[in-house]
């Protein structure tokens, strides 16, 4: 493994695991994983190994029942309010369904994740929307666009506070294969461009193929 | 950049104009209510404060309250007494027999009032149509020739025959009423209304705020109503001379009379005591109404808040705080009340012009009081229907809210 250092982001022995008793379900058992500055890296596995659970956890949606997270140095508490702080500063998530507030325009969905991250958006959004191919759009609202478009929206309020690392939880899930290609080329755009660190949650082999490094899951620990 | 709650309230526009809806009907039944209970008895006080008077002497034992006092009670011989001996502070008396009489559909408490002393009763207003009843003051000298002659004890009822009253001058039976009685009846000058089981030919129109919608000689008012007896009134007014303390000259009057002697400025509080039970149901009933709009506020922002889940989950992904979440509650909330409740003061003003032509005898007085005081409930009441809703934002947890896909 490499160093702490050249690392933005490492799990250590990560532990979750749902629900209590006979209906326990270990989730996530004993998960080693270091993520390079700057890389872009697919975790591939089957449905059900727990690669959404990572993903929530490296993104600190949800706090591990044990082991350590350090995010570009610094161990990630386990206090929800800390927790909250880090995520709004250095994460940037992206979901299967791109979960666009519906009442608003491409536009403003950028805008307001600016508002909630205590940034201006005034001159951010439009040269982001373009940065993503989709400034045309910035006035219509998500039942006015295609799956595609939305997805790239999504990406773009994900993206717009600058986050460290970029988690992608199944992008192209939703989308055709026409679509699918354009974003992932949007990502790698984004890694290679903007130096953007990214972990994509896939089970698909083509969608992998566009990361720099292809990690394999199963049974809640990542195949060595 | 939109405002999310603003977006949100222009994107279910129905939903959104309901929810407004019901808290305009709360607010409107609020501020209309408490404009037509209030409105109505600060009318009437207003008028009876028309009077150029200022004392009310009142029938001992009556009670206190000459808001609903009418028929015989007083002995007109007190006005004579009073003017007598206590000439030195009282300037004038003016005795009023006072009855219930139905016109235009409403009961209105009629004023027997003598024709001399009209004026001092109605506080100098001029008649604008027509005359004063009995103006010679002819009905009034031959009733009482009629029954007082032959020195009979006070109270003693003398039978007179129809035909003693088929030779009496026709001015008895005339009345003055004023221009919103006229409006609401849609009566004219010398028309004949049958009120009272008799026919009254209506000689004038005065302009409204006089102490009576409806004024009649006194000496009819006695005959037909007080049991023919001619030497008894309902109350007196008493008008001081200048610089006389209302006080002691109350305390005069009343020790030398043994009658209730209250001052004119006590009859709004009469009439509040009166109908006090009757603010404490017209407010339960507002309150009631706004606390099931609130309800119905509540249970849009918290269908709003369950029907959301992703979209809260999503913004708290961004690291949106509770406080951010429940500030968006609210402000949705403040601003459905607020266009609700500013609707509801226009269907206020509506409602009240539209009561007071359905009803021109009922008054409706809407005032800053009751619409700051209805703005202050709306407010109230929007931060609490929102705190719950606020709250379950919140508790949202994005995991779970999330991993729905």
């Amino acid at each position: 493994m490499s160093s702490d250092n050249e690392n933005i982001l490492v799990a250590h022995g990560l532990y979750k695991s749902f629900g209590r008793g006979l209906g326990r379900v270990d989730v996530l058992l004993g998960l080693d994983l270091a993520v390079r500055r700057g890389e872009f890296l697919a975790v591939m596995g089957p449905s059900g190994c727990g690669k959404s659970t990572l993903l929530h956890v490296l993104g600190l949606v949800t706090p591990q029942d044990r082991g350590r997270i350090v995010l570009d140095g610094r161990e990630v508490p386990q206090v929800e309010s800390r927790r909250n702080e880090l995520r709004k500063k250095h994460i940037g998530l992206v979901f299967q369904r791109f979960n666009l507030i519906n009442v608003l325009s491409a536009a403003d969905n950028v805008a307001i994740f600016l508002r909630v991250r205590g940034l201006p958006s005034d001159g951010r959004v439009h040269p982001l929307l373009e940065a993503m191919g989709i400034a045309h759009l910035a006035g219509r609202k998500p039942s006015e666009m295609s799956v595609g478009e939305q997805q790239r929206v999504a990406v773009a309020r994900a993206v717009a506070h600058d986050p460290e690392i970029l988690l992608a939880d199944e992008p192209t899930g939703s989308l055709d294969s026409q679509n699918a290609a354009a974003l992932l080329e949007l990502l790698r755009r984004l890694n290679r461009d903007r130096g953007q660190t990214i972990v994509m949650i896939t089970h698909s082999p083509e969608a992998a193929s566009y990361a720099d490094r292809v990690v394999h899951m199963k049974d809640g620990r990542l195949l060595p | 950049m939109a405002y999310l709650p603003l977006a949100n309230i222009l994107h279910h526009k129905l939903r959104s104009a309901l929810s407004a809806l019901g808290i305009g009907i709360a607010v409107c039944m609020l501020i209309t209510l408490a404009g037509l209970s209030r409105g109505s008895l600060a009318e009437v006080a207003e008028r009876w404060e028309s009077v150029d008077a200022d004392l009310i002497v009142l029938p001992r034992g009556w009670g206190d309250n000459a808001s609903d006092k009418s028929g015989a009670g007083l002995s007109d011989r007190y006005a004579a007494k009073i003017a007598s001996e206590l000439g030195e502070m009282v300037r004038r008396t003016v005795p009023v027999f006072t009855w219930q009489m139905k016109l235009a559909g409403q009961d209105h408490m009629a004023a027997g009032v003598d024709p001399d002393q009209w004026q001092a009763l109605t506080g100098g207003r001029r008649i604008i149509q027509g005359r004063l009843f009995d103006p010679e003051g002819r009905f009034t000298a031959w009733i009482r020739n009629k029954l007082l002659s032959g020195g009979q004890d006070d109270g003693a009822v003398i039978e007179m025959t129809e035909r003693d009253l088929s030779e009496a001058p026709h001015s008895g039976l005339e009345i003055v009423i004023d221009t919103r009685l006229a409006a609401a009846g849609g009566y004219r000058l010398d028309q004949t209304v049958f009120v009272a089981n008799h026919h009254w030919r209506i000689v004038g129109i005065v302009p409204a705020g006089a102490m009576s919608r409806l004024f009649m000689p006194r000496a009819t008012a006695q005959y037909l109503f007080g049991n023919g007896d001619m030497t008894r009134s309902t109350l007196m007014f008493v008008k001081l001379a200048e610089r006389v303390d209302p006080g002691p000259a109350a305390r005069a009057i009343q020790k030398l009379t043994g009658q209730d002697v209250v001052p004119l400025g006590r009859y709004r509080g009469m009439l509040t005591e009166k109908f006090g039970i009757m603010f404490v149901y017209v407010d339960a009933v507002n309150a009631v109404a706004l606390l099931i709009a609130f309800l119905f506020i509540m249970v849009t922002l918290y269908t709003m808040v369950l029907q959301r889940t992703r979209e809260i989950a999503i913004l708290k992904s961004a690291g949106a705080s509770n406080l951010f979440l429940a500030r968006q509650v609210a402000a949705e909330s403040l601003m459905l009340t607020g266009v609700g409740a500013a609707a509801g003061v226009g269907m206020s003003f509506m409602a009240a012009r539209a009561i007071q032509a359905l009803r021109p005898l009922l008054t409706v007085t809407i005032t800053w009081e009751w619409i700051a005081t209805a703005a202050g409930a709306a407010l109230i009441g929007a931060l609490a229907s929102a705190v719950y809703p606020g709250w379950k934002a919140g508790r949202v947890d994005i995991a779970e809210a999330l991993s729905l896909e």
